[in-house]
């Protein structure tokens, strides 16, 4: 691998590359392609079997579950939304990083996207597996788990579409399959690049099937370019509905502490936010076991950095604007949700809330904190622990204090709510396992826009600028066509 | 033009050779090759690239993509359906007051209608290009040709057919080379001589 | 072929005396004032007529500061990211900007007369009755209320000023340190900006009905300030573009960036405008929903006086907007892209009225006094603006990246 260079100042004229490495299309070819032909690193078996154990732990958590009921559960009468809500909530947001670095990011020509695109829709894709798991094996008689969708029966019965946890069948269900065609759309040029590269009929065959014959023709590349273009406009309304529709399940009760308007941008902010602490998370492992750390960059890990900061801002933004708002209601039963919240029996929790939300991505302001591996590495794991509690905080604290005191009480978790934390993310590193090891981890064709010999007009000049009093004399002053994004 | 694709199993009745292929070493021979091929007035041709380069299509002078309309009809099919579908339940099939609401409650059918609405739409964008693209299509004469398969790796490539009326097999390829192609090659369209590996259509 | 570079003469790129734009100042200044002293004249004439006046003036006002607002978080979010595409119209950005501290002048002295009249909060009467009043005592005073007024207004000046002045001084030296201070500087900037935005609303406008309260208010008062904002700035550009002094400067390629964000902050409106309505509408408790009965509602004799208006904002804001400003073509069209940003300007006039004047009038009513308010503030708007914008050049001159943003192309 060639030596790695700082490409995280950027300069005020011109653009910082990149990626680094002195790659051309050819070697970049071959640095994402070689880890899927060769074998399988002694490391990734290190991720990979603990993961599987993991998921086998889910699958024994979820048979004892159907066996005894959620009864197995820590859920008494006023809490009655446990960890099985705050994990939906958790997985759905950790999804949300996938399409806004494939969306939102390449709306706004954020071109250093390209490098972490693929792994990033693929966690989503993940992260919504493990999201649907959770309502699905919490309604209690899981098989008749169909009743959600609108099947014609013989009971004549339909879904009550009024209700937010039917929005969520539809908006986590919709969200997975547009997440997948948008993934599967950006994998066909790769997939025809390990087709052509393949050594063996089976892989010729196997990856020749996902690739539909893809050939790069020009003709082709325009419906598909505009085809990725609208996908990217429809994901980035469809993702901010899921999860504002994921807000809705508690902002339209009339619970204190659930009912409040701000709870749809908040609850978007807070899921781009755990999501990119989770690619974070991701990037450093595979960027390492897999040498891209020319690919992925620091300048990549940088603006990770700094999108953590923003939406950790959000995120605190909100948590203020929401205190602020029960002081200044004037109403007792707000005032008394949120004096709660950080003085009750669950103030351990809403402490540790804050302290990874608001404080950890503050050392984000000092660039010296953004290029450090070890920190990064470090607070994209706090950031996720401080996001599942969030979701905790939510939904443990406001429904513990019911209107009627008479049945407070205190939620404590199982040995089975664990364990079928720590299965989720058993399938969702699994999951991840299985596609780092068998599909391009990089989005290959779209990194290859992004080198300056993509662009067919390199170095021409498009535009001169003649300075005021120069006369007739123009100074030439050439204008890098097209050039990378911040 | 979205169905201007090669077509060849009709086209390419009574041909013995697909075409002309022409590999340019860099984006910008390419661009510029695109631009003499379209002004030569050739219009049974292709780019073919790794990636899509910036702007080619204006080289090319193809016209934009017409998916866009597909997309627009397929969302707000989609929108109207499930809008429909909420209405028809609430009001119709399975009439009941819930928390006091009247039974046509638009405010709450719209987060589904939105939700169907891009799936609509999303679908509309895929399976369209899908369509548009005429993916799959496993079966190419390009494949036949042994560093056509640099095309998902760094080889950018200008494609003629034989099947335009400007083409001759001689002439169109020294006018390839001419643009600064560094190779040129004949693709057959007859499947070579069997070979072990000679599948080029997985 | 051979491709020819275009040629932009930065000596054009200034209002040369004798032109229309030159003139600005003087004309719009004198409607400003025939509006102002037409306002003050009509205000004058009985006491119901001086509360329309003070409620009119708010309007007025709130309408021209979100643009000079929304512009400078253009210019935050510009120098935060360090974007290259919009260079050429961040100098029109940094201007509008710049007439927040004349809007100051006109808000203060106004509100300040008609304190009692729009703020229920003030009378101390109503206060001695109203336990949620008396609970609100800390915030909702005047001593306060000035207060944050102030440092809203410091606070905006200060950035907007401070941001022009460092442009224009690159304009001279082209020193590209200043182009790193700016972008240093501007995420703290944005954040200070979102915090004084979301309480600015809340004292202005959410405090106007003082029982009612809604977290998403700031969020929703910031969506309404950019899309003011993007609907200006593509106004202003295109306009200047007729007039020749941007004619091969911005291309269809910045019009079309323009136009996506305008679509693009319409429909982010739209999202937190109804999740507002659907969340109070949904949950239905009558300390939240009697904000929007009052705007959908009216008096016994016409139960559904304002919900015209509603439905208004609702199809003129969002639906209208969405199906016009979506296809690229339109974003392309010069003539078709005014009509649909000066629409957009028009309906964030309309989302400000709406939310200022149910709490004057039950049922929905125009007055003369609605119109002069926006003509002396219009006028006095443009004149500033007219004024700043003739000081210098009309894009930054010698900023690193104005080749980038002149060379732009859309992916």
């Amino acid at each position: 691998m060639a030596q790695s260079q700082d490409n995280t100042q950027e300069p005020v004229a011109g653009r910082a590359p990149l990626i680094v490495g002195g790659y051309d299309f050819r070697s970049l070819t071959e640095a994402v392609a070689v880890p899927v032909e060769r074998k399988t690193p002694i490391g990734w078996w290190f991720f990979f079997l603990p993961s599987l154990a993991m998921l086998g732990l889910f699958g024994v958590s979820i048979g004892w579950l159907f066996w005894e009921g959620t009864g197995i559960w820590g859920l008494n009468n006023p809490v009655n939304w446990g960890f099985a809500i705050v994990n939906f909530v958790f997985w759905v947001g950790i999804g949300h990083a996938g399409t806004l670095i494939s969306a939102i990011l390449f709306l706004f020509r954020q071109k250093w996207r390209t490098s972490i695109n693929r792994a990033a829709e693929a966690m989503t894709i993940f992260a919504v597996m493990c999201a649907l798991v959770f309502p699905g094996i919490h309604v209690g008689r899981v098989w008749v788990a169909y009743w959600m969708f609108p099947l014609p029966n013989q009971m004549d019965m339909w879904p009550n579409f009024r209700s937010p946890l039917i929005w969520d069948v539809f908006a986590v269900s919709i969200y997975g399959t547009v997440s997948l065609m948008f993934w599967y759309v950006g994998l066909i040029p790769d997939l025809a690049t390990i087709r052509d590269r393949a050594k063996t009929r089976i892989r010729k065959i196997a990856y020749g099937i996902f690739a539909l014959g893809w050939r790069g023709s020009h003709r082709n590349w325009l419906h598909y370019e505009r085809a990725y273009l609208m996908l990217a406009g429809l994901a980035t309304p469809l993702v901010l509905s899921v999860h504002s529709v994921v807000s809705m399940d508690f902002a339209t009760a009339q619970l204190p502490g659930w009912h409040t308007t701000i709870f749809p941008p908040y609850f978007v902010a807070g899921a781009i936010f755990s999501g990119f602490a989770m690619v974070m998370t991701l990037m450093l492992i595979c960027r390492v076991l897999f040498k891209m750390e020319d690919i992925i960059t620091m300048r990549h890990l940088e603006n990770m950095a700094k999108i953590m900061l923003l939406t950790g801002c959000m995120v605190g933004y909100a948590y203020g604007i929401e205190m602020f708002i029960a002081w200044y209601s004037g109403n007792p039963y707000e005032q008394f949700a949120f004096a709660n919240r950080a003085l009750g029996p669950y103030a351990w929790a809403y402490w540790i809330m804050v302290s990874c939300n608001v404080i950890t991505p503050q050392l984000f302001w000092f660039k010296k904190m953004r290029n450090h591996i070890g920190w990064l590495f470090i607070s994209s794991i706090l950031i996720n622990i401080g996001m599942w509690f969030e979701r905790f905080v939510i939904v443990a604290s406001s429904l513990h204090r019911d209107f009627l005191p008479a049945s407070w009480d205190y939620y404590q978790a199982t040995f089975w709510d664990f364990a079928s934390l720590i299965g989720s993310f058993g399938l969702f590193f699994t999951m991840f396992c299985l596609f780092a090891r068998f599909l391009p981890l990089v989005a290959t064709a779209e990194v290859k826009t992004v080198l300056p010999e993509a662009d067919p007009h390199q170095g021409e000049e498009l535009v001169r600028v003649v300075p005021a009093g120069a006369g007739a004399e123009p100074a030439a002053q050439p204008a890098p066509a097209g050039g990378g994004g911040a | 033009m979205g169905l201007m694709t090669l077509d060849v199993p009709e086209a390419s009745a009574g041909y013995s050779h697909y075409g002309v292929l022409a590999r340019f070493e860099t984006a910008k021979a390419l661009y510029r090759a695109c631009e003499a091929v379209r002004d030569a007035g050739y219009s049974k041709w292709d780019a073919l690239t790794p990636f899509p380069v910036h702007g080619l299509e204006k080289a090319m002078g193809l016209k934009p993509s017409r998916l866009p309309f597909l997309v627009l009809a397929t969302g707000l099919t989609g929108a109207g359906l499930g809008f429909a579908l909420q209405s028809w339940v609430h009001i119709q099939a399975y009439p009941l007051i819930i928390s006091g609401k009247p039974l046509f409650t638009w405010p709450a059918f719209v987060p589904v209608t939105f939700e169907l609405g891009v799936l609509g739409a999303a679908l509309g964008a895929v399976l369209g290009m899908f369509a548009f693209n005429k993916l799959p299509t496993y079966h190419h004469p390009l494949f036949r040709s042994e560093t056509f398969s640099r095309v998902t790796d760094d080889g950018l490539f200008i494609a003629i057919e034989a099947w335009d009326p400007k083409y001759d097999d001689r002439a169109t390829a020294e006018f390839l080379s001419g643009l600064g192609a560094v190779e040129v090659e004949h693709v057959p369209i007859e499947d070579p001589i069997d070979t072990d590996d000679g599948e080029g259509d997985a | 072929m051979a491709h020819e570079p275009r040629i932009v003469r930065l000596d054009r790129l200034v209002i040369r005396p004798g032109s229309s734009w030159a003139r600005l100042p003087l004309v719009a200044g004198a409607a400003g004032i025939l509006g102002t002293v037409l306002s003050i004249v009509l205000a004058m004439g009985s006491k119901e007529s001086a509360k329309q006046f003070y409620h009119s003036w708010l309007v007025a006002v709130v309408f021209f500061l979100c643009i000079g607002l929304g512009c400078l978080f253009f210019v935050l979010i510009h120098h935060a990211t360090k974007a290259g595409w919009g260079v050429v119209v961040r100098r029109l950005a940094e201007n509008l900007a710049c007439t927040v501290p004349v809007l100051a002048v006109l808000f203060v002295p106004v509100v300040a007369l008609g304190m009692y009249d729009l703020f229920h909060w003030t009378h101390a009467d109503a206060v001695a009755h109203d336990r949620l009043l008396q609970v609100k005592a800390p915030w909702l005073n005047e001593t306060g209320f000035w207060i944050r007024t102030t440092i809203y207004f410091l606070v905006w000046s200060g950035l907007a000023l401070w941001f022009r002045t460092a442009s224009r001084r690159q304009d001279e030296s082209g020193d590209e340190a200043l182009s790193r201070r700016m972008a240093r500087f501007s995420p703290a900037a944005v954040a200070l900006f979102a915090v004084t935005l979301t309480f600015a609303g809340f004292d202005w406008l959410m405090s106007l009905e003082p029982h009612w309260y809604s977290t998403m208010f700031g969020v929703y008062f910031f969506a309404g300030t950019v899309v003011s904002a993007f609907a200006a700035l593509t106004v202003f550009t295109l306009v200047f573009e007729r007039t020749g002094h941007f004619r091969g400067v911005v291309t269809g390629e910045h019009f079309h960036d323009l136009g996506k964000l305008l679509f693009a902050f319409t429909v982010f409106w739209a999202y937190i405008a109804f999740s507002q309505f659907f969340l109070i509408w949904y949950a239905n408790i009558p300390e939240e929903t009697n904000w929007f009965l009052s705007r959908l509602h009216g008096t016994a004799d016409n139960p559904a006086a304002w919900r015209p208006a509603t439905m208004l904002l609702a199809i003129g804001h969002f639906a209208v907007p969405f199906f016009f400003l979506m296809p690229r073509t339109i974003k392309r069209n010069r003539a078709l892209l005014l009509i649909g940003a000066v629409w957009m300007l028009a309906m964030h006039l309309w989302d400000v009225f709406w939310l200022v004047m149910p709490n004057l009038h039950r049922e929905m009513t125009f007055s003369l006094l609605d119109a002069t308010s926006l003509l002396g503030v219009g006028g006095i708007f443009l004149a500033a603006a007219g004024w700043l914008l003739g000081r210098g050049s009309l894009v930054p001159a010698r900023d690193p990246r104005l080749a980038e943003s002149l060379a732009f192309e859309n992916i």
